[in-house]
């Protein structure tokens, strides 16, 4: 070593500083070959739930248009604006009203985080809905992905349920009396009904305690479970061979029966699972660096310019503090939940819990009841004539309904003509 | 797509900026700005100057702890000069509030001193509004949720146009003056004075409760009103009592318009609590439960008669040329109801009129003695009068209406309904001898008195012929005979009875009459005359067999009562007629 080079060793420390740190980062340089590609989704953390291929099917916009992605970047704005909310939310009967009007009035972006959430939140709903939709109509959820289904069916009764705990923190008028129209209709259960409906509010009618526990379940206990099903939900389409596609109508390999295995790349050895046919890859997939982060980041720019244009021109909600003695009329409960609400005026029992008792065990089972495994992943297969029909039937009904409930109701729960 | 990307990050950007914009240029930080430039000309001194110019805009804010629950009015944001008097002519929102000696405030070498200092009131304890807002619209309650809009300032967007006008002055904000100064001649709050006195004058009390104010239970209790409704809404349920509740029997008083305003003001300063009692006090009320009581009315010789005007009877009846217009006549009582009667009615109205809407005051016993005496010696008859045009307009028109159609004066109020003399079906229907019957006897069970002792029988006659004329345009006929039993052919015994009640319910009456049989069926509002409430004992008592036979077998003509008589038979007809006489329970 010359004395020379000292210093200029130091100096060339000091300037590979920045490429050092981010080096030590970013192991990989921006992918310009294949296996760089490849390697680019193993190594990164973020970016290692993705397969290092994906078909082309699952990055056709018409085929799953996108609504998974969407419910997945709606929940991740609510949980961002949810906890700067947690910030000045305080769950108690006398606070929570001033909080909201604080939020509206005083507190910096309050009023936008709100509306950002509200929006969401009925959006999250919305595209949680859609998606089973497409994932019906597509038969998405046939073997192997019946499971995946249940799971889908399980989030999206969570879903509800965190909408429904969020719609009482603000306890005004609209939230107080959508939850006790709420919270009666699980009244009706039999047996269980008014021990569950104790249980949820911790007392015979809303009040503190609910509001309590519903804080707690809206924070902590629902977006934890949520969580946790949406980690299985995604890893199971990783191991159920990705998402669905149309069957191969090509003739199988001449020599079927000896699976040839021909190694490409030795970091793909890892992927394993019923559907990871190596050797037949190139024809039909693509790189997921950069085609589906690219569609992944299109849908997720779409999602919350979308939220953020809606909540800058909407406000969310807040009516009068709540009055006890004082029920609006109709007393209507969150729209999603509108159409149980008109079931229920006409039958209290089969409305509020025979039926959509009877349509939630339908929607677990559809898996294992429709055994055929033709027409998946294609839109309204002409094999799944019925069970779309059927399908489509049930949707249109709970939409009717809910229109019904929410636009044509008036006092008295009287039918109204809304223009 | 990568156009459609970059159009959507575009979107995103800018509505931040809008986002940003909005969250760091508010409104109010510009009343500030020009305050403090304001203030800086008005500076004596360069150690104002500095502290002025020191000053950046920030939310100023009251924590108010004394009045009610600690709450936070962030009012004086804006209205930064409120308390500043070199700011008298400025515009609002930087104008110094007034001082004036009806406040309280005093003036000290041309100082003046608040007697309701700001820092411990706040804005909200008088004014109303949303003490945490800051912006306007929110602020001053403008947002059709907000349940205290700025008293008498603010109108709300949704309110009736018709009434918002009348909703705006600063006396509205007498009933904030009320929630401490509660002394009943408080010389500050004269419209929450008279409309005190207006709620004893017009009734109103014998109908609604006010905690240690009144006791009535006919119509919603109003100790909360003030606190539960909105001023427009108040104003409208005193000028349109049904505008809300089509089944309402509230009254309307066609009240004059300050009479209305002061009646509002001084409901919306009932608020269930207010400022001046501790909760020590309320907690003593509570456990005395404190009788109501009505003040003893006037003694002596002619007591009866100012009787009748200090409890405002006329505020709903008739006695000489005074008239509430809701009520029957009263000017010749004695001579159309007896002692027993007046004294079933006093102790309670519906023990005569079942279906009457007039509430039992609770007088003390004397008083009604007196009241009583005096209507009995009311026994002037009304000047005879030839013809029975002038007869029926006198006596008949103010239930039965002018033209004869059952639509007179007062007979909203009125159930059962006055009869529809232009029913031609009804009117031809009926042997002459139950109308003579119904003159001369009265309608047990209804406010039709009997006239006897008022009108002679050729009197009777000619009314009766003239409403047959006039109204009914209907010659009588000689009425075909029907086939009627004379009296019920099958004995009451329980069985009979249940098997009425299950014919009743299984043949639609109660959709008319009433699961209770009392007249008020799912239907029973759409129809005129009401139907029947076979719980009016009075009534049911007063009818014979053969005319209910008649009625059911037969239907009512001019109302809606339908003939029954291809669906039941006798038998049954009479298991339901042994129903409804089930029902009677002895008279008290």
């Amino acid at each position: 070593m010359t004395p020379t080079k000292k210093p200029s060793g130091a100096l060339t420390t000091l300037r590979e500083l920045p490429q050092n740190v981010w080096n030590s980062i970013f192991r990989n340089p921006l992918p310009s070959t294949d296996l760089e590609r490849s390697s680019t989704s193993f190594t990164n953390f973020f970016l290692h739930i993705h397969p290092v291929k994906v078909n082309k099917n699952t990055l056709r916009p018409a085929y799953t248009l996108g609504l998974g992605l969407m419910a997945t970047f709606l929940f991740v704005i609510l949980v961002v604006t949810g906890v700067l909310l947690m910030f000045y939310y305080v769950p108690s009967t006398t606070q929570a009203y001033d909080r909201m009007l604080d939020l509206r009035g005083t507190v910096a972006f309050g009023i936008f985080l709100r509306n950002m959430h509200r929006w969401s939140a009925h959006g999250m709903v919305a595209i949680v809905f859609l998606h089973m939709c497409r994932v019906f109509f597509t038969g998405a959820y046939k073997k192997p992905r019946e499971f995946n289904w249940v799971l889908g069916v399980f989030l999206l009764l969570v879903t509800l349920f965190l909408s429904f705990t969020g719609y009482l923190l603000p306890w005004d008028q609209l939230a107080f009396w959508a939850i006790t129209v709420g919270t009666s209709i699980a009244g009706y259960a039999p047996i269980v009904g008014q021990q569950i409906k104790f249980v949820l509010l911790g007392d015979t009618t809303v009040g503190q305690e609910a509001l309590l526990r519903f804080y707690v379940l809206h924070v902590a206990v629902l977006p934890a479970v949520l969580v946790l099903l949406m980690a299985i939900h995604f890893w199971r389409i990783r191991k159920d061979g990705g998402l669905s596609r149309p069957e191969k109508v090509a003739a199988p390999a001449p020599d079927a029966g000896v699976v040839k295995l021909k190694k490409i790349y030795g970091l793909q050895g890892f992927v394993r699972g019923p559907f990871t046919k190596l050797g037949n890859v190139p024809d039909d997939s693509v790189y997921s660096w950069p085609n589906l982060l690219m569609a992944e980041i299109f849908v997720f720019v779409l999602t919350i310019s979308v939220i953020l244009v809606v909540s800058l021109l909407f406000n969310a909600p807040l009516e009068q503090p709540v009055n006890v003695m004082h029920p609006p009329n109709p007393a209507k409960a969150p729209w999603y939940f509108l159409g149980l609400q008109e079931m229920v005026s006409y039958s209290a029992f089969w409305g509020g819990i025979g039926i959509p008792g009877m349509m939630a065990a339908l929607l677990l089972l559809v898996p294992y009841i429709d055994r055929s495994t033709h027409g998946v992943g294609k839109w309204f297969a002409k094999e799944r004539l019925l069970a779309n029909t059927i399908f489509l039937t049930l949707v249109i009904l709970n939409v009717i309904f809910i229109v019904i409930g929410t636009f044509f109701r008036g006092p008295n729960w009287s039918l109204v003509w809304p223009f | 797509m990568r156009l459609a990307l970059a159009i959507a990050s575009l979107v995103v950007l800018a509505v931040h900026g809008v986002v940003f914009r909005n969250q760091f240029f508010h409104e109010w930080e510009r009343h500030q700005t020009a305050y403090i430039e304001q203030a800086r000309s008005f500076a004596k001194s360069d150690r104002e100057r500095a502290e002025l110019d020191a000053r950046s805009p920030r939310i100023e804010q009251i924590i108010v702890t004394s009045f009610g629950d600690t709450h936070v009015d962030r009012c004086t944001t804006c209205h930064l000069a409120a308390d500043d008097p070199r700011f008298g002519n400025h515009a609002e929102p930087l104008k110094t509030h007034p001082y004036s000696e009806a406040l309280g405030d005093v003036e000290r070498n041309g100082q003046w001193e608040r007697r309701h200092k700001f820092a411990d009131f706040g804005c909200t304890v008088c004014h109303d509004g949303e003490g945490r807002g800051l912006d306007t619209f929110y602020a001053h309650g403008q947002d059709e949720f907000w349940p205290d809009p700025l008293m008498g300032y603010v109108t709300q967007a949704n309110w009736r146009k018709d009434f918002s006008p009348h909703l705006l002055g600063k006396e509205y904000m007498e009933a904030k003056c009320a929630q401490c100064h509660t002394e009943e001649g408080f010389a500050g709050t004269p419209h929450v004075n008279r409309g005190r006195k207006l709620f004893y004058a017009m009734n109103c009390y014998g109908c609604h409760k006010i905690d240690g104010m009144s006791e009535g239970t006919l119509g919603p209790d109003l100790t909360e009103a003030g606190k539960k409704f909105k001023v427009d809404y108040l104003w409208e349920s005193i000028v349109e009592p049904r505008a809300n509740l089509d089944t309402s029997f509230m009254p309307n008083f066609h009240l004059p318009q300050d009479d209305v305003e002061a009646l509002v003001i001084f409901l919306k300063s009932r608020r269930g609590v207010n400022f001046a009692e501790t909760s020590l006090d309320r907690y003593k009320a509570h456990v005395a439960n404190v009788a109501v009581v009505i003040p003893p009315g006037t003694a002596g010789e002619k007591a009866g008669e100012q009787l009748l005007g200090d409890r405002a009877c006329t505020a709903c009846h008739k006695l000489g040329d005074k008239d509430g217009g809701i009520a029957p006549d009263l000017s010749y009582e004695g001579l159309i109801r007896d002692e027993q009667w007046l004294n079933d009615h006093f102790a309670n109205p519906r023990s005569r009129v079942p279906d009457s809407i007039m509430p039992a005051f609770r007088f003390p016993t004397e008083d009604f003695q007196k009241l009583m005496a005096y209507l009995e010696s009311l026994k002037t008859p009304p000047p005879s009068a030839r013809d029975a045009r002038t007869t029926f307009a006198n006596l008949c028109a103010r239930c039965h209406g002018e033209k004869g159609d059952g639509n007179g004066k007062v007979a909203w109020y009125i159930d059962p309904s006055p009869r529809d003399f232009t029913k031609q079906g009804f009117m031809a229907s009926k042997p002459r001898a139950r109308f003579i019957a119904s003159i001369q006897e009265g309608v047990g069970g209804t406010s039709m008195p009997p006239w006897k002792r008022i009108l002679k029988d050729e009197q009777i006659a000619g009314v009766l012929d003239y409403v047959m004329q006039d109204f009914a345009k209907e010659p009588f006929k000689q009425l075909r005979p029907r086939n009627l039993p004379e009296t019920n052919p099958v004995p009451s015994s329980p069985e009979s009875i249940a098997r009425g009640e299950q014919l009743f319910v299984a043949k639609r009456c109660i959709g008319c009459h009433g699961r209770k049989a009392d007249g008020k069926g799912a239907s029973s509002l759409d129809i005129l005359p009401h139907p029947r409430n076979f719980r009016n004992h009075w009534f049911v008592e007063s009818v014979a067999d053969k005319r209910l036979f008649e009625s059911i077998e037969y239907g009512v003509q001019g109302t809606a009562m339908p003939s029954w008589i291809d669906t039941l038979s006798t038998n049954e007809v009479g298991d339901v007629i042994n129903f409804i006489r089930s029902l009677q329970t002895t008279r008290k």
